[in-house]
């Protein structure tokens, strides 16, 4: 066992024993079971959807690399076309698992909008690296960044109209959370329309939207294409933000739970190889760059992932807050804080119509349990508390500890 | 009688799909080939129901005009690239792929539903009727052009051109259209 991991055997023990499958096994056999790398996972072959995202890339390189035999598995990528198919096909069993946007599943879980039906969460994919894009148009007229936004807007000489990806979405709770931190009401003093991220460039270009959430590279692509400009990075509105997630429904992890270890260990040792080099950086870059995948220039994506940032307007950074897929596991730990935060927001826009039971819908859908197995067969560190404590741009801070009233205490809300 | 706004890219699928919900007594708001402007457009048309592709795009485009406004229509999924009927079906019954709009009933929505997955079926079938009499007319003609080259080097007829064609597919245990290939191939080099 890995000392370093803070994290032993007993303890493992002691954490699994009231949770799920392993209550039901004898403790006898529950100690020889996982632990002794004896499990054969039941489904040998695992199709995880993904949207052409930069942030697909640890399920795209788990395969490409060949992690996912060294836990008796192969993981095949299958490129999806939208969230609602992504959804679809999670909850009729036509995907394993998928890359798919923190919100969307809890808003499967709660039943907003479409099918209700109990997901899981077996491991964030990613923080950072999403970008709100504003229009050459609106930097003409001097909206260059949120405040001077909010001045245009209040001009009310037209509407103005800003697009996410999904209505549960991250990128949705990031435009409006920026929005509203510069006191425009996202809901009430802008048109709200939902776009593909593939299809957001060709979209501004021709004028369907003054501005966009979406992840890289579609931000950076803006840039390079001379439509648009970043107004803020997503890591600007809240330092290591949880983004997309590894998801699927509660009841494939109840039938395949050796399978979501593996699969998530596989996943997780991608993280870590990203993250470890810039020579890794660059391969997934040209890797994920390919046509079979997000299908625009490696260029483009490589600049964002290695954090050289140039926000259109002439200015340049080196971003130490760019797209983070493992940084020492916690990157890639659940925390029930940040599955909490979705919520609070879904309720902040008036998409949960009454508070939900935070906590307890979080750690049912978020399962922990399975992710320390997966960073102990991985051999990664887990953090010693499943809550974790950020102040975001607007200077509230969110610690996970009374979701209702930080639901309740938003100014400028639905 | 229902208004359904119909979004294909396939405009004779489409067309199809268009009759049939004509002869079943639904009227077809619009049909659009791409998502262009779709939040518009939606909003214009004002539809009961949307049938759509399972893997478009724009499904996200109306999924969020289904969250925003409850009296939206609901996008109904149609049909999946290469999957046939019966796991759409089921996919139905399991009541993933179709959101009813509040006041509309799943009994109600059933044959839209009925009349998109049969006009899919036949349209599926109509392609690949298509597909074997193409392959068939062009094998045909590979075979003429077998029997030709026969003809004109080994001055057969073309009964003894056909049935040295038929011992040399046997032989090479090919069917006719390969081995009349072959020879095809073989007179560009040699002839």
């Amino acid at each position: 066992m890995d000392s370093k991991s803070g994290f032993n055997r007993r303890d493992f023990l002691l954490a699994s024993a009231g949770t799920g499958l392993m209550a039901m096994v004898p403790p006898g056999v529950r100690s020889g079971a996982w632990a002794a790398g004896s499990d054969a996972p039941e489904k040998k072959e695992v199709r995880i959807g993904f949207i052409p995202l930069t942030d697909c890339s640890s399920v795209v390189m788990a395969a490409v690399q060949k992690f996912d035999e060294k836990y008796g598995i192969k993981i095949i990528p299958t490129k999806e076309a939208s969230w609602a198919s992504v959804r679809d096909k999670l909850v009729n069993g036509e995907l394993d698992a998928a890359h798919v946007l923190y919100g969307l599943v809890y808003g499967v879980q709660l039943g907003i909008g479409g099918p209700k039906k109990d997901m899981n969460i077996l491991m964030t994919l990613n923080q950072n690296g999403q970008a709100i894009t504003l229009s050459n148009q609106l930097k003409d007229k001097g909206a260059t960044d949120g405040t001077k936004l909010a001045a245009l807007i209040a001009k009310k000489e037209r509407e103005y109209t800003f697009a996410q990806t999904f209505p549960t979405g991250t990128h949705a709770m990031w435009l409006y959370y920026w929005l509203a931190a510069h006191g425009i009401n996202p809901m009430k003093d802008t048109k709200i329309i939902t776009v593909p991220p593939p299809q957001m460039v060709a979209n501004m270009r021709v004028g369907n939207m003054d501005g966009y959430c979406v992840g890289e590279p579609w931000g950076n692509r803006a840039i390079v294409d001379n439509i648009g400009f970043t107004a803020v990075t997503t890591q600007d509105i809240w330092v290591d933000h949880p983004e997309k997630v590894l998801g699927t429904t509660a009841d494939w992890v109840a039938k395949n739970p050796n399978t979501a270890r593996a699969m998530t260990a596989a996943i997780i040792d991608a993280g870590k190889w990203i993250d470890a080099s810039l020579g890794n950086k660059q391969k997934t870059a040209e890797t994920v760059a390919n046509k079979a995948y997000v299908n625009t220039d490696a260029d483009v994506i490589v600049a964002r992932m290695l954090g050289r940032y140039s926000n259109g307007l002439g200015k340049t950074w080196d971003d130490k807050n760019a797209m983070k897929f493992f940084s020492d596991g916690n990157a890639s730990f659940p925390y029930l804080s940040d599955a909490m935060w979705f919520m609070t927001q879904h309720k902040r826009w008036g998409l949960l119509k009454d508070d939900p039971d935070y906590l307890a819908v979080a750690k049912k859908v978020n399962r922990i349990d399975i992710y320390k197995q997966a960073a102990t067969a991985a051999g990664v560190a887990v953090p010693k508390s499943d809550m974790r404590s950020h102040k975001l741009i607007d200077g509230t801070v969110w610690d996970g500890k009374d979701p209702k009233k930080y639901a309740a205490s938003f100014k400028v809300h639905a | 009688m229902l208004r359904v706004l119909v979004i294909d890219e396939l405009e004779a699928r489409a067309g199809e799909i268009c009759a049939g919900l004509a002869l079943a007594g639904h009227q077809v708001a619009a049909l659009l080939p791409t998502a262009a402007d779709l939040t518009r457009r939606v909003e214009e048309i004002g539809p009961d129901v949307i049938l759509i592709q399972t893997d478009a795009p724009s499904r996200d485009t109306l999924e969020h005009l289904a969250v925003i406004n409850a009296a939206a229509p609901r996008p109904v999924v149609m049909f999946a690239k290469n999957r046939d009927g019966r796991v759409m079906r089921k996919a139905f019954k399991a009541g993933v792929s179709a959101y009813v709009v509040d006041g509309l009933t799943p009994g109600r929505l059933a044959p839209v539903i009925d009349v998109a997955i049969a006009r899919f079926e036949e349209h599926q079938e109509l392609r690949r009727e298509r597909d074997v009499a193409t392959q068939a007319l062009a094998e045909r003609k590979t075979i003429d052009r077998a029997k030709g080259v026969l003809m004109k080097a080994r001055g057969m007829d073309e009964q003894a051109a056909y049935a040295a064609l038929r011992k040399l597919a046997m032989d090479r245990g090919q069917t006719l259209g390969r081995a009349a290939a072959d020879v095809v191939e073989m007179a560009k080099v040699l002839l």
